[in-house]
């Protein structure tokens, strides 16, 4: 039967689950771009009127997949189009129904072209994520307990009042101490992520996880497992709220209310967030203008406070084990109790109370703009459970509004289902590692999101294996079948979950697993991935007779395979094998009353110096207190024997250890290497201290005049390339006239957001097979030209201090992956030193220039984080080098200009010229830019056309952000978005830049005053160089970059830098340019991994697998 | 049914002397707050009064009952073990009859000219020949202080609810799970005035959850009455008065206002308060 327009809404509205669920694939098929634009009419006006929400949803999935997968290829041959300001000032701002107008009103109601599609797609995408969003916040608001929370605004009317017991104290006796113990959580199965919220509800059916309260302890450092997480709370006798995060070695006393709203003002934003979401200081409040001292009189009593305290037992970020929602569970569990919310201040929580505590960790995530899934606070509750959605009743809030509630039901799973003994066979088979690697799952929940709403064929035939799965799973558990566990774990992993999500693996996982898989042989009984991916924390099972010798053998694999892929794959840290055991209790509390009333011993060493530091005089009665309790038992007390060490240590604080003495040496030995000219810095760090250079001074003149280019001013790939010009690049490739240059001296900032990995090494997705790294993708397309003219073009890969180790150590593990023609390195060491930013340049950078606005909790939380970093600009001093970071941090490439004047500066185009005199092009591209080749006809237009430089472009869509190609003041010329005078400028601009350039090498040569033989004269070269780079802009730019620390967690700074870039040769009067827009499946660049799935859905990877020759004889 | 009997609980550790204490009443005659609530019950036609009170309070509260002393039983409660353990000292005194139970530390001001609020209570109890407690609209920010149901309205009869839950002085947390009551407005709930109508079987229950207790004798009244709805009928009333808490900051001072600008002399009561708003600075 062949599909209708109108088939879409009939599959929204249907109640049949057989219509319901049809693949969105089934219903495009067949329709033509008129059908499918008419099917998006009748969609987008079905979702202006649906009165449910999750139908309205999905229409406007079905809007989004159409105008970005199913109508783009049917577009073919129209103009490109362009985005107008205003629709993308609609974009930016979170309007996005205005946008869709607007982009709606400029198509006239005609079919849109390329770009407006994209900016549709996005549109419709973004609206549908918001409205799930909306629904999320809204079923969080209104869960019953949580209600009054949002009406109170003043503390007359504030309900809570702290248990009387917490008072209570002898005159020379602390206050008594409440500690809460919780365990952590770990998800046998999540049954395809279907633990996001919106899919509990709106296929509560769909929804089943099984999930593991555990201890941990890390393997060679504890001797136990134990709660990995707790909190504390005291009444302390002065009238602040003092929060103290042992884990992350912060504290803080609040003393303004406004400064709990402030979430990242400090490392407290988790105990700021539980405070909140428990009631004690309600979200009501939030902008009120009370006096904190006013409340706290009317919470805890006149002239009191109270302190609370998180510890984590040094589990790392990113284990997948959801420590921080369950340590918020503790928090606010432990709030709760204070505060008379439970029935009783200790001991285990009932499960109305448990649940209460669930649905407040949501809200406290929803708080500090983050979220997980709903089985995340797993660890409240005790032991094995199934946690399921649930169908909204009359009584439940979200009743009329979605089939299923917010909050899913808990089901334990006692002994007489899962025996002890299988317990014990649970504990004594699986090895669970946190793998080193910290990724943000957030974009692979949105891609399940997207998934699930379009049901496309494979990934809905996935999820119902996934569900089924989860039953044979369940049975095999309470059969007490282990390696039938491993074994469906495994299938699960390498089954549903990479069919719904690919980027669910890693190179580095599957390593791992193979390792395992060839050492142990059928005593490896499986693998399971833990959370929303892999690499982080992973769970690995064997026969309880191997699992001694294989936790300390995992250890040793796990070490092996990070430092062969620590330059690829963002590492946040080693990787660690943990102890672990069930924990029985869930979030269970004990008051300590009298002199045993202690915080956690990790407190002590952060806190006692800072009282030793103050006048005697001045230190409130309870804290002197507890300075001497700490003093008596410190010497008896085993476990607070081991805090005077550190004690000593906070108090006597060291100099900083040497930056970078685990990256290879010092900042200043790696810069000396590197030939780091310190006068040129000192005269950018004066220009930039004196306002000279700066964000607001990239800007050309405001008078200058930037125009639009006409399509037929420029060549165009599929109208201009004729067979003539075939034949001639055909015989240029087979005489081997051209060497490919790929620029890879970066670590791509945007890919890893700033984890500093070598992208060009990073094996982002299966191709052929296999994970493919950017640099193999690259070679396997070279190796095709070779193989289809005859001749293998010489390659070059441009590398810099950053990259070039890895890169070289990586080609030669890899034999130059076979590649059957010349590989050269291109060494640019060229190095800049980070900068200190300008408080100038932070405040034009956030303020100034337009940004996505955020969901509101989001935007609040990137607000405090801005205003957190103009604060540290400032105290560490603006326009400093930037030095508090590994060295490989704190240095940067000056910009991909100079990496063809590398080429000349260190002799690698000297070398090829020499041995291949035949040469006489380069083409030059980005790593990233996947589909670039050695095109035969493109090459022919270049030579056609007679420009020393030929620039490949390509028709811009909605996320081709930053400049294009532009008539200048009557000149064309590439642009960059940061040197255009007005932002709304972009929008002009139909051509984006692919930095693809075809060269011609003499030409460009005598650009340089230089030809083949002074080439070989470095004096001259390097003066050629040094006078044309002159003639070039220096661009002062903003980069984030990360600081680690502790166990796995990582800020974020940004950093200023200097760069010249590529498409300014255009800028140049004496530069003979010429410009051919190309496909975008050619010039797309990938620069942020968000983008692969978009890029793998629709046919990209296919048709650059088509361009490479993968196979090779390493 | 017949009501007849009322006991008056009043050996709290922190109230013991609060019903001791001198209250102007409506007339203008200065009373003990004691012989106040004796009288609040004898309008509702109640014979026979038990008070619990304190070891060695005896002769303190004999005198603050002046004429009404003859018909007063006083009952001891040896240790303070909790309003539970008050109620229960009463069995003997109130056997197997349905009872009128007031706090001592309260003062009740009736809205209806005709009808006290004990009375009030006492006649909706007899003709629905069932327990009923007092309650009253109480906002979220208070409820922490009293005992607090949910149900919904009995009948389809405004002011008259059946109770589902009780809870002793909950959370809003807890109170917007359990107890939301339809028809109030958003964040209010339906608390206790220390005023019911019970029948004996609540004692029972006071009975077997104090031996389950044993040490521990802390049971409150709102532990009792929770699962009494599904023994019989248990209904709870809004009824036209208010209630003045004494052992509040000020309570004594706003019951006497209360009280003093609810009788004959209201106007000079509000010239006097005036002319101190007046001189206030």
């Amino acid at each position: 039967m062949n599909a209708h327009s109108g088939d879409f809404i009939a599959t929204i509205t249907s109640t049949d689950p057989a219509i319901r669920n049809r693949p969105i694939e089934e219903l495009a098929a067949g329709l033509d771009a008129s059908a499918l634009w008419d099917a998006c009419r009748k969609l987008d006006a079905f979702r202006r009127s649906a009165p449910n929400l999750y139908e309205k949803v999905r229409a406007l999935f079905f809007l989004y997949a159409i105008c970005r997968f199913f109508l783009p290829p049917l577009l073919a041959g129209r103009p490109a189009g362009r985005i107008s300001a205003a629709a993308h000032g609609h974009l930016l701002d979170r309007r996005f129904p205005e946008a869709i107008d607007e982009l709606l009103a400029e198509t006239g109601g005609d079919i849109p072209d390329d770009a407006r599609a994209s900016g549709l797609a996005q549109a419709y995408y973004q609206f549908g994520l918001q409205c799930l969003a909306d629904q999320v916040r809204r079923s969080v608001r209104s869960v019953r307990g949580n209600q009054w929370m949002f009406r109170c605004g003043h503390p007359s009317t504030h309900p809570l009042g702290i248990h009387p017991t917490l008072r209570e104290r002898a005159a020379d006796e602390p206050f008594p101490v409440l500690h809460e113990q919780t365990a952590v959580r770990m998800d046998l199965t999540h049954s395809s992520w279907s633990d996001i919220f919106f899919l509990g509800m709106d296929y509560p059916a769909g929804a089943r996880v099984l999930n593991v309260s555990v201890n941990l302890g890390v393997d060679g450092r504890d001797d136990e497992a134990r709660p990995p997480v707790a909190a504390a709370f005291r009444v302390i006798d002065e009238p602040v709220i003092r929060l103290t995060s042992v884990d992350l070695g912060a504290t803080a006393d609040i003393v303004e209310l406004g400064d709990m709203f402030h979430f990242a003002k400090d490392y407290l934003g988790l105990l700021k967030a539980a405070v909140i979401a428990s009631g004690l200081v309600p979200i009501g409040m939030e902008g009120s203008g009370t006096e904190l001292g006013e409340l706290l009189e009317k919470l805890v009593g006149p002239g009191l406070g109270f302190e609370l305290v998180s510890t984590v037992n040094d589990i790392p970020k990113g284990s997948r084990l959801a420590v921080s929602t369950n340590l918020l569970g503790a928090l606010i569990a432990a709030c709760m109790r204070a505060t008379h919310q439970t029935g009783s201040l200790t001991g285990p929580l009932n499960e109305s109370e448990r649940r209460m505590v669930a649905a407040r960790a949501i809200l406290g995530e929803w708080l500090g703009g983050s979220g997980g899934g709903w089985q995340d606070s797993g660890g409240v509750w005790p032991g094995i459970k199934v946690i399921e959605g649930c169908e909204a009743g009359p009584d439940d809030p979200e009743f009329g509004i979605s089939r299923g509630r917010l909050l899913p039901a808990h089901t334990i799973l006692g002994e007489d289902v899962i025996t002890a003994e299988t317990r014990r066979k649970l504990q004594d088979s699986l090895v669970l590692v946190h793998g080193g690697m910290a990724q943000n799952v957030g974009p692979i929940l949105e891609m399940v999101t997207e998934k699930y709403l379009l049901r496309s064929k494979r990934e809905w035939a996935a999820r119902a294996d996934s569900l089924a799965m989860f039953d044979e799973i369940l049975t095999a558990l309470k059969q007490g079948d282990i390696q039938e566990l491993g074994a469906l774990t495994t299938r699960h992993f390498f089954g549903p979950l990479q069919a719904i999500i690919p980027w669910a693996t890693t190179l580095f996982t599957e390593r791992v697993i193979d390792e395992a898989r060839r050492e142990f042989g059928s005593a490896f009984w499986g693998f399971w991935m833990l959370g929303g991916m892999s690499g982080g924390g992973m769970g690995f099972i064997f026969d309880p007779a191997e699992t001694p010798w294989a936790r300390k053998r995992m250890r040793e694999i796990l070490g092996t395979a990070k430092k062969q892929l620590e330059h690829a794959l963002p590492f946040a840290m080693d990787p660690v094998v943990y102890r672990f055991e069930i924990n029985e209790n869930g979030s269970s509390a004990t008051l300590r009353t009298g002199p045993d009333a202690l915080m956690p011993a990790g407190y002590y060493p952060l806190m006692i110096p800072n009282l030793l530091r103050e006048d005697p005089r001045r230190l409130p009665p309870a804290r002197r207190l507890e300075a001497v309790l700490y003093g008596a038992r410190a010497a008896a007390d085993p476990q607070l024997r081991g805090t005077i060490e550190p004690l000593v240590r906070n108090l006597l604080p060291q100099a900083a250890r040497g930056t970078g003495s685990g990256d290879g040496g010092s900042l200043d030995a790696l810069l000396d290497e590197c030939g780091f000219d310190t006068e040129a810095h000192e005269r950018i760090r004066s220009d930039l201290r004196a306002g000279r250079t700066g964000l607001a001074q990239n800007r050309l003149p405001a008078s200058t005049v930037i125009e639009d280019v006409a399509a037929e001013e420029i060549f165009d790939m599929a109208r201009d390339v004729t067979d003539g010009d075939r034949q001639t690049g055909a015989a240029a490739l087979a005489n081997g006239e051209v060497a490919v240059v790929s620029l890879a001296a970066g670590v791509g900032s945007r890919w890893t957001e700033g984890a500093g990995v070598v992208k060009a090494l990073h094996p982002f997705c299966k191709l052929a097979g296999r994970h493919r790294s950017f640099i193999e993708t690259h070679i396997a397309k070279s190796r095709k030209t070779g193989f289809d003219f005859g001749a293998f073009p010489a390659h070059v890969v441009t590398t810099s201090y950053l990259t070039h180790k890895p890169i070289a150590d990586f080609l030669r593990d890899h034999g130059d992956f076979g590649y059957e023609g010349a590989l050269r390195l291109s060494f640019g060491r060229s190095i800049g030193l980070r900068l200190v930013p300008m408080v100038r340049d932070l405040r034009f950078a956030y303020e100034e220039t337009r940004h996505q606005i955020l969901d509101e909790r989001k935007q609040k939380m990137r607000e405090s984080v801005q205003e957190a970093l103009m604060g540290w600009a400032r105290s560490v001093g603006e326009g400093s080098d930037y030095r508090d970071n590994l060295p490989s941090q704190c240095v940067h490439p000056v910009g991909h200009w100079f990496e063809i004047p590398n080429l000349l500066l260190n002799g690698t185009l000297a070398g090829l010229l020499r041995e291949r005199p035949a040469l006489r092009t380069l083409l030059l591209h980005n790593i990233d830019t996947t589909g670039v080749n050695l095109d035969p006809g493109l090459l022919g237009l270049h030579r056609r056309n007679g420009a020393a430089l030929t620039f490949e472009v390509i028709p811009r869509r909605i996320d081709d952000r930053g400049g294009g190609l532009a008539r200048i003041d009557g000149r064309l010329r590439l642009v960059e978005g940061l040197a255009l005078p007005r932002e709304d400028d972009e929008y002009l601009l139909t051509f984006y830049n692919s930095q693809t350039t075809w060269i011609e090498i003499d030409p460009l040569l005598g650009l340089f005053g230089l030809d083949r033989q002074s080439l070989g004269d470095p004096a001259a070269t390097a003066a050629a160089v040094r006078r044309f780079a002159a003639r070039l802009p220096t661009y002062i730019t903003l980069k984030d970059v990360k600081k680690r620390w502790g166990h796995g967690q990582e800020d974020v700074y940004p950093v200023t830098q200097f760069e010249k870039l590529w498409g300014d040769m255009t800028a140049l009067h004496d530069v003979p340019c010429a410009f051919v827009s190309v496909p975008r499946v050619r010039g797309q660049q990938l620069k942020a991994q968000a983008q692969l799935d978009g890029w793998l859905r629709d046919g990209s990877a296919d048709a650059i697998s088509s361009l490479g020759a993968w196979d090779h004889p390493s | 049914m017949n009501i007849a009997k009322a006991l008056i609980t009043a050996a709290g550790r922190n109230q013991r002397h609060l019903p001791l204490q001198t209250i102007v009443d409506r007339e203008g005659y200065p009373r003990p707050v004691l012989t106040h609530l004796i009288e609040e019950a004898i309008s509702a036609g109640i014979e026979k009064i038990g008070v619990v009170i304190s070891p060695g309070d005896a002769d303190l509260y004999e005198r603050a009952a002046g004429p009404h002393a003859g018909s007063i039983t006083f009952i001891e409660q040896p240790e303070p073990d909790g309003y539970g353990d008050a109620i229960h000292r009463g069995a003997g005194f109130l056997g197997s009859d349905p009872f009128l139970l007031m706090v001592s530390d309260h003062v009740y001001v009736s809205c209806d000219p005709e009808r006290s609020c004990a009375r009030q209570l006492v006649e909706i109890a007899a003709a629905e020949r069932c327990a009923v407690s007092a309650v009253q609209a109480t906002h979220e920010s208070n409820i922490s202080a009293f005992g607090t149901v949910g149900g919904r309205l009995f009948d389809g009869r405004s002011g008259l609810y059946r109770v589902e839950r009780v809870v002793e002085k909950p959370t809003p947390t807890r109170a917007e799970q359990d107890l939301i009551v339809p028809g109030l407005r958003l964040g209010h709930y339906l608390c206790f005035l220390g005023m019911h109508v019970l029948t004996a079987s609540v004692l029972e229950t006071l009975d077997r959850l104090l031996s389950i207790a044993g040490n521990r004798r802390t049971v409150n009244l709102a532990s009792a009455l929770d699962d009494l709805d599904k023994r019989e009928r248990y209904l709870a009333a809004e009824i036209a008065g208010r209630r003045f808490d004494l052992d509040e900051r000020y309570g004594l001072l706003t019951a006497q206002l209360a009280l003093a600008l609810d009788g004959p002399r209201r106007a000079e009561i509000l010239e006097t308060v005036v002319s101190l708003l007046a001189d206030v600075r």
